[in-house]
């Protein structure tokens, strides 16, 4: 499996924001690809966007809950069409898979097109040492491969690269002359990928989709080198998670709606490669065997749960990264595996396990913005809210996120928040003793610099104590607004003390 | 069925352990949902009759249909010629293939090429034109390097979507994976009667095809819309990366 550095999750994204050449990337996944997507739906307006994104949530809803009904059926029409289906619990099986194709069929090199799980299974060093070389080659995953990185945007992998990254790269590594011009490096990748194409013995995909009805691998792409590596070599290997299935090839035009319009704000990609079983034999080219590797590695966990399975819906179009206050400051990287942003923030816990990734359900302001993006509406905040109970509520004191003191107050907030008297009584209290108490370098009247509070410096070290109103709202109802006339608002006064930081 | 050729393990899970667990996550027994999945029961004259209410669709509409196909074509990026006849659509092919000053093409093998006498236009400029044939002469091998080494690719539509301005191209017997991806430049011609107006309508004929055919998708369904492209340096887009960067319709009207 890729490294997992979700643990550090903080610290990475501290790293993150204070890089001033990560933040001129990531100002261009707002601006750029959220405003595309926007103006997408626009085109096709908003009605008929929520229809399709019912649509798609409901084929994904209902292919999840038959699961096995329809791996079987890809099975059954993958094999009736010349191809044969593996399937992997762990991402050792899956590389085992590869591998013993790659032995047994004497591969020597082998092109990639873009696939994630194929990240998540850290296939390429597995290939690397049987000897295989490998490419890739989608241009952001290449740049990446020879930067020896990993992806941080799901749709496009090499976004936290200037210009003059890949510039230095190609030169370095590929000894090209130096260049800035974006288009000349991208014919020079054209050009040195091309005979690797029809030089390669293998080619790796993964899919976007699978089709039940039909054993059907759909592939979305822009640049052509998945119809490369599908067309030219002689084995082609398919690796997917167990979750892309879909029960019939006409579900395919609902999410060839949504999908690219939700990532790039196309309204169609220039290919859509849909391939059955390998060439048949009067085909004129085309590879000669087909294999689907079908991967579990943890999904089962989120099958299992029943307030996580919906995240299996996820079909990566990234629209939740954009649009994420979180993901849009501290990148993709931070996050500390394959999946990043919104929605890496529930599968990453759940693939890599929750005692790992204590952080990432609490790296979400819960605003919510992700949720109306997702064009198969998984609700991310509702989900992120109950990882974060899972890992207060644990019983594994490994698992267990907050210290027993944080417990204590939340306990002890509760308690106050719902009592009436208790509230108003720490109303009055706070009302009167903060002015005496300014003194404290916490206070919201401290003269000099504001300090965090003691024992929950976590949480307060951003974040003011705000400074308690003249007037509780409680005493303005009793007061004023209660007695207003039925029928007319009466105009609710502003409170004196605005807890502006 | 499953019993059908069946996959040699090769260090995976096991089939039936895999599903096992996947139904042991979702907490039954094996078992079809119990709603049945609506498409998937659809007979064979269900399909028929909506591919017949597709048709008509077409039949009433046509013109829209057509102007709808050139212009999301035109957004979609492929440079769009409306031909008037078998003439105009060969003098715009003669001058592409002037202009871009070309002295090798490949071309599939596809109806259309049967209704207009590219072959010889071209020829007659001096341009080679090698069909995607192969016979007892053509290799696979050499027919990969002619393809390689043309600068342009030729070929019809199996279908063609307004929808979204996509050309769709099935490979099989005569028409390569490789026409419309390796040259740098393609052009597709685009008959009326090839058009079909939305995606739903292009899956509903696919699966007809497919049920009526025994269960033969064929190995290969392409959609094309526009040239290759990519935004992976500094989002800025470049078009022509692995695929063509130049990509021509001729949409032609009888």
């Amino acid at each position: 499996m890729a490294d997992i550095k979700t643990s550090e999750f903080s610290k990475a994204s501290t790293l993150s924001i204070k890089d001033p050449q990560l933040q001129r990337a990531l100002g261009r996944v707002g601006a750029g690809f959220d405003t595309s997507r926007q103006e997408a739906i626009a085109e096709v307006t908003p009605e008929v966007w929520e229809t399709w994104r019912e649509e798609a949530r409901s084929i994904k809803a209902h292919t999840l809950d038959h699961l096995d009904y329809y791996l079987e059926m890809v099975y059954d029409n993958v094999t009736k069409a010349g191809g044969q289906v593996h399937f992997a619990n762990t991402a050792d099986q899956a590389n085992e898979i590869v591998a013993q194709l790659v032995r047994t069929r004497n591969v020597k090199m082998a092109v990639k097109s873009k696939s994630m799980v194929s990240e998540e299974l850290s296939l390429n060093p597995v290939l690397e040492s049987l000897g295989v070389e490998v490419f890739e080659t989608d241009l952001g995953e290449y740049i990446i491969q020879l930067a020896d990185e990993t992806p941080s945007h799901l749709v496009a992998p090499a976004l936290h690269k200037s210009k003059e990254d890949v510039a230095q790269l190609f030169s370095e590594k590929l000894g090209l002359p130096y260049t800035e011009d974006i288009e000349e490096m991208a014919r020079a990748a054209r050009v040195l990928l091309r005979d690797k194409f029809f030089q390669a013995d293998l080619g790796i995909s993964g899919a976007n989709f699978v089709v039940a009805e039909t054993g059907t691998l759909v592939i979305i792409t822009n640049e052509g080198n998945g119809r490369l590596c599908t067309s030219a070599p002689r084995m082609h290997i398919g690796i997917t998670g167990m979750e892309k299935m879909i029960p019939s090839m006409q579900d395919l035009a609902v999410f060839l709606r949504v999908l690219p319009r939700s990532a790039t704000g196309q309204r169609i990609t220039s290919y859509v490669s849909m391939v059955t079983g390998p060439r048949r034999s009067d085909d004129e080219d085309g590879p000669e065997e087909f294999h689907l590797i079908l991967v579990d590695n943890g999904r089962s966990r989120m099958l299992a749960d029943p307030d996580l399975r919906e995240a299996l819906n996820c079909i990566r179009c990234g629209a939740c990264l954009n649009i994420c206050p979180v993901y849009q400051k501290v990148g993709g990287h931070a996050y500390g595996w394959v999946y990043p942003g919104p929605i890496g923030a529930i599968v990453s816990p759940m693939l890599v396990g929750l005692k790992q990734s204590k952080d990432l359900p609490f790296a979400s302001s819960l605003c919510g913005a992700c949720r109306d993006a997702c064009p198969v509406k998984i609700n991310i905040p509702k989900m992120l809210l109950n990882l974060r109970e899972k890992l207060s509520e644990s019983p594994d004191p490994e698992v267990k996120a907050s210290p027993d003191l944080d417990n204590l107050l939340a306990r002890g907030y509760v308690r106050l928040m719902s009592n009436p008297k208790l509230l108003s009584i720490a109303h009055r209290l706070g009302r009167n003793l903060q002015k005496p108490l300014a003194f404290l370098p916490f206070s919201p009247f401290s003269k000099g610099p504001k300090l965090p509070l003691p024992l929950i410096s976590q949480w307060t070290k951003s974040r003011d104590l705000p400074k308690f109103p003249a007037r509780t709202f409680h005493e303005i109802w009793k007061k004023e607004l209660s007695k207003s006339p039925g029928g007319k608002s009466p105009e609710i006064p502003v409170s004196d003390a605005s807890d502006k930081p | 069925m499953s019993e059908l050729g069946g996959t040699p393990n090769l260090g995976g899970t096991p089939k039936e352990e895999f599903l096992s667990s996947v139904r042991s996550a979702l907490g039954r027994e094996k078992a079809a949902p119990l709603i049945p999945y609506p498409l998937l029961e659809e007979s064979l004259p269900d399909l028929e009759a909506q591919a017949q209410e597709i048709r008509q669709r077409l039949t009433e509409n046509l013109p829209l249909i057509l102007d709808k196909f050139e212009r999301m074509a035109i957004l979609g990026g492929w440079n769009v010629h409306r031909a008037t006849g078998y003439e105009d659509a060969i003098e715009y092919a003669v001058s592409l293939v002037n202009s871009l000053g070309v002295d090798r093409t490949v071309r599939s093998n596809q109806p259309v090429f049967d209704e207009l006498p590219l072959d010889s236009a071209l020829t007659n400029l001096g341009v080679t034109v090698t069909q995607v044939t192969q016979g007892a002469d053509q290799s696979r091998e050499s027919l990969r390097q002619e393809i390689i080494a043309s600068g342009l690719g030729l070929t019809g539509a199996d279908y063609a979507v307004a929808e979204t301005g996509t050309v769709v191209i099935m490979p099989r017997k005569g028409l390569s994976r490789l026409v419309s991806l390796v040259p740098p430049v393609h052009l597709a011609l685009v008959r009326p009667q090839d058009v079909v107006e939305t995606l739903a309508d292009l899956f509903l004929l696919r699966r007809l095809q497919f049920h009526s055919n025994d269960g033969e998708m064929g190995s290969y369904l392409n959609f094309i819309t526009g040239p290759s492209r990519t935004a992976d340096i500094e989002s800025t887009l470049v078009v022509g990366v692995h695929g063509p960067k130049e990509v021509h319709l001729v949409l032609l009207d009888r």
